[in-house]
């Protein structure tokens, strides 16, 4: 009784393990479909990455074995690598264009498809940001006019 | 059928409140909350946002509730805290408009993560993601960020590309993943696992634990691990350098090309406007 007890304790880690991998690998997913500044896609690459470190290190956990972990080590070198390479790239895709747009590049899109195009681009919040200000209490203290002069660096 | 289910189950009424409907339920208010999170021209309130946030939270409550009990309250509590500090930075990862505000949720995603390895006994590997991915990969993703970024938020960054589409189609991904993940049980001999003899002998056996769990929580686990990783993978692991090595390579070689490219069509530029 007690190995079963066992047994569904390790599944249950391994089924919660692997729902918290599969929730990081759709955002991921969601993220480099709709994003479109480069670094962003990047960054949810990086995250479908760690949703799969998180499922092979619960499968690992389950065989109680090292093949998930080992697996993990290779993972975290081939993203280094990738993010070598990828941010080259960007680097130089930014040189080319000046922006760090996804859609600058759309000319290399297939020739059946239409040029994207944004009708509707929202407006930029230009308000400035509430911020908190103190009460002024007391009498305002004297001003030395001449130190602000001579003080030549803050 | 989770304890959730079985509670409100006994109350009478809510027989209907079967896990796969609060899958469903769940995978709606993802993908319903996820597109409202994204930016996207048009109306882009404050108040769809908050509602977005409304509904994520109520997806993350649902996955609670039709997640697995572990038995342990203290490992429950723990694995509860990470796995949603991770879960919710990832989101807003992908949903913060200014690329440095991602990069800075990616990192504490990535500390979420971290601790959801440690907890799954990966203790190498917990430290390893914060050092490597936090320490090294977000910090290059920065620097490029300061290189490149223009000031002020572009427009690519205020507009997403179909975001109803994309969210549906991670949400699917997500519920029909969840679906079959829920469909493990210990009963049936997982795929993945080596037949033992005595199966393939056809007798029936009680499926046995692996003993060796209680050895990957050991104290010499890095020890264990290194072990394994220069025994039986080594060749691997050379493999793994020398494509690291290529890397490296390859970014100074496109650095470099750009450079002088870039020289020779400014020089070259220049001369036409001489000419």
């Amino acid at each position: 009784m007690t190995t079963l007890i066992l047994l569904g304790t390790a599944l249950a880690l391994l089924q919660n393990g692997l729902v918290v991998g599969a929730i990081l690998f759709s955002l991921g997913l969601i993220g480099i479909l709709s994003r479109r500044n480069l670094i962003v896609m990047f960054l949810s690459a990086e995250l479908m990455l760690q949703g799969i470190s998180v499922s092979l290190v619960a499968w690992s956990r389950y065989h109680g074995d090292f093949g998930g972990h080992v697996l993990v080590i290779f993972v975290l070198s081939v993203a280094a690598c990738e993010a070598a390479i990828a941010l080259v790239f960007v680097l130089q895709a930014f040189t080319r264009t000046g922006r760090l747009d996804s859609a600058a590049w759309q000319t290399l899109r297939e020739a059946t498809l239409d040029r994207s195009v944004d009708h509707e681009i929202p407006s930029l919040d230009t308000s400035t940001p509430s911020f908190p200000r103190l009460t002024p209490a007391g009498r305002s203290p004297d001003t030395d006019e001449h130190a602000g002069m001579q003080r030549d660096h803050v | 059928m989770t304890p959730f289910v079985r509670l409100f189950a006994g109350t009478g009424n809510l027989e209907f409140l079967s896990p796969g409907i609060l899958l469903a339920v769940a995978v709606t208010c993802l993908a319903v909350s996820l597109y409202l999170l994204l930016p996207k021209s048009g109306r882009d309130g404050k108040a769809s946002r908050r509602i977005g946030w409304l509904l994520g939270l109520i997806t993350l409550g649902l996955f609670i509730a039709t997640g697995q009990r572990l038995g342990n309250l203290g490992e429950e509590t723990v694995f509860l805290t990470v796995s949603l500090v991770a879960v919710i930075s990832a989101a807003a990862t992908i949903t913060c408009r200014s690329p440095v505000y991602a990069a800075i949720w990616f990192a504490l995603c990535l500390a979420g993560v971290s601790g959801v390895l440690l907890v799954l006994g990966a203790q190498f590997l917990g430290v390893a993601t914060i050092v490597v991915y936090a320490g090294a990969i977000l910090v290059m993703f920065l620097f490029v960020l300061m290189l490149a970024q223009p000031s002020g938020l572009t427009t690519s960054d205020r507009v997403t590309n179909e975001p109803l589409l994309s969210a549906v189609a991670g949400a699917v991904l997500l519920g029909l993943l969840s679906l079959s993940i829920g469909r493990l049980s210990a009963e049936e001999p997982l795929c993945c696992r080596p037949p033992s003899k005595a199966a393939a002998l056809g007798a029936t056996t009680v499926e046995k634990i692996p003993t060796e769990s209680v050895n990957l929580l050991a104290s010499d686990q890095v020890a264990r691990l290194g072990g394994e990783l220069f025994g039986h993978h080594l060749v691997a692991v050379e493999a793994v350098g020398i494509l690291l090595l290529v890397a490296l390579i390859g970014a100074i070689a496109i650095v470099s090309n750009g450079l002088e490219g870039s020289q020779a069509e400014t020089s070259s530029l220049q001369e036409g406007s001489h000419s």
